[in-house]
């Protein structure tokens, strides 16, 4: 696994969350894929952990979103992967990027959603670099109304 | 089918008066500023929870009443609250949101009591203790605090502006029938018991409790069935009520967990919308994960339901916040049972009380032209 394949990994899972390809983006998951997203709250002074998943779990979460109410327009993740790590002795390599998401409103208008960072554990499994771990960490805390898709 | 003219759609439900709203109680300037002065600096409203000021000194701010405010623990179970405003230039002195204060000297003080660890502060020296404020309307949640060995905890905090008037935000809570609003709730809480196993119940000072509620959590296929050993003392897994306390906390349980919610006014069109969730302070590391991901399914800033309250309450606005929606009605009369909008009439009725006009008609325009939305004085 080079330092390019976690690049690409990386990019094309953010690209496929914004296109809301949900099977495309679970294709890059692992059989073992654990997703966070987490913040640190300064009003109780504790991390707190805003969403969990395993594989399982983000399918069904996924398959259900069509049925939701949920926010119109769409998502944009501009990612910067600030940091490869050397691979581990499991074979996965860590990565460290910076995300920034816009919302686009039907309207046509734009603006800045949330901010954070991924902090991501990349597999080589069967031939195939697969996102094994995720923690998206949250600098923003008001998102809103919320969202029914993982950052 | 009547056909209806432009004059027949402007025309106030035809309902007891009790039973619909003005679409100005949404949008009239006027009308806000009154809520400030003739609601929020009267009521008693929640600030904090114990636990998120652990030590003495410790403290929370908040905006009540436009308001910058602060609850210090003084010591032991001894609250204190006060306007955060101090010096000539009536500057905050606190700096975040928590944290440890020095001093409170030259602070205005306010008065402050707590129950259950809920910690409210007034404004207002007249008003009625806290006790006699909430009288029996928390009664719906007495085995689940009282005489426990144990204190809960609050483990998620979020905050959310709603582009929305601080009322729509309660009526997501108040109003049982937009349930069918979302997927979750059809599929986990519809089926789950008869709508007369429900009991919405008015109290004094426009609070109401909401019992009978019951959730089939395995109906939603990315939740999990909740186990009765993880259910909090006094609840079963699948048991859900709430109080929605006048006019602007609301405590709910899910059978595993807890939340709080608030909402802060900011303008006729914006809303602040704060949420806690709670477990039991030292409960193991599985039992504290168990219970966030509970709190998220439903409750989280990326959980299902909560986010489609938000995404109503601005659509709402969107039609009431400029005049399009002129009536918003509350007629479903059930017995206090299934659907009932009581709840709704409960914190109208105690809205018209304090403010000293009635919801359905608060202002001149309303009682003189029910037609010409334009003309209000």
């Amino acid at each position: 696994m080079t330092e390019q394949n976690v690049r690409e990994l990386v990019y094309r899972s953010c690209l496929a969350l914004d296109r809301e390809d949900f099977d495309g983006f679970l294709a890059l998951c692992d059989p073992a894929l654990h997703y966070v997203v987490t913040a640190y709250s300064p009003e109780i002074r504790k991390e707190m952990t805003w969403m969990e998943q395993d594989l399982a779990g983000m399918k069904a979460l996924l398959a259900m979103v069509p049925q939701h109410l949920r926010r119109t327009g769409s998502l944009h993740r501009h990612v910067s992967v600030y940091q490869v790590e050397a691979p581990a002795s499991d074979g996965t390599i860590g990565a460290l990027s910076s995300f920034l998401v816009t919302h686009t409103a039907l309207d046509g208008g734009s603006r800045l959603f949330a901010v954070g960072h991924y902090h991501d554990r990349i597999a080589a499994t069967g031939g195939r670099h697969l996102l094994k771990t995720r923690r998206a960490h949250l600098e923003t805390r008001d998102l809103g109304i919320g969202l029914h898709i993982p950052i | 089918m009547t056909a209806r003219n432009a004059q027949a759609w402007a025309n106030p439900p035809r309902v007891p008066p009790s039973h619909f709203v003005s679409g100005w109680v949404y949008r009239d300037p006027a009308i806000y500023d009154a809520e400030q002065a003739k609601i929020f600096r009267r009521v008693w409203r929640f600030a904090a929870h114990e636990s998120e000021m652990p030590e003495a000194g410790a403290y929370r701010t908040f905006v009540h009443a436009c308001e910058p405010m602060m609850v210090v623990r003084e010591t032991g179970d001894r609250f204190a609250g006060f306007i955060d405003r101090a010096g000539p230039a009536g500057a905050r002195l606190l700096p975040g949101p928590a944290g440890q204060c020095r001093s409170t000297r030259g602070l205005r003080p306010c008065r402050t009591a707590a129950k259950w660890g809920f910690v409210f502060v007034t404004l207002d020296p007249e008003a009625p203790d806290l006790d006699s404020y909430l009288g029996d309307a928390l009664d719906i949640f007495r085995d689940v605090f009282e005489g426990r060995e144990f204190s809960y905890e609050v483990f998620h905090f979020h905050q959310a502006i709603v582009e929305a008037n601080w009322k729509a935000w309660q009526e997501t809570i108040l109003d049982l029938y937009h349930e069918f609003m979302h997927v979750v709730l059809r599929r986990t809480q519809m089926p789950a018991t008869a709508m007369t196993a429900r009991s919405l119940r008015q109290h004094r000072n426009g609070h109401v409790s909401i019992g009978g509620l019951r959730a089939l959590y395995g109906n939603y296929q990315a939740y999990r069935v909740r186990s009765e050993g993880e259910a909090l003392p006094g609840l079963t897994p699948d048991d859900a009520r709430f109080t929605p306390l006048f006019p602007d906390t609301t405590i709910i349980a899910r059978g595993t967990v807890l939340r709080v919610d608030t909402v802060t006014p900011l303008g006729p069109h914006r809303t602040l919308v704060e949420s806690r969730g709670l477990g039991i302070k030292g409960e193991s590391p599985a039992d504290r994960r168990m219970r966030i991901r509970h709190h998220n399914d439903y409750w989280g800033p990326l959980g299902r339901n909560v986010p489609e309250d938000a995404y109503a309450a601005e659509a709402c606005e969107r039609a009431f916040g400029r005049g399009a929606a002129l009536f918003q009605t509350i007629a479903r009369d059930e017995d206090g049972r299934g659907q009932d909008d009581c709840g709704l009439r409960a914190f109208y009725a105690e809205w018209s009380r304090r403010l000293g006009r009635p919801a359905c008609a608060p202002t001149n325009a309303d009682a003189i032209s029910r037609g010409e939305q334009e003309g209000k004085p």
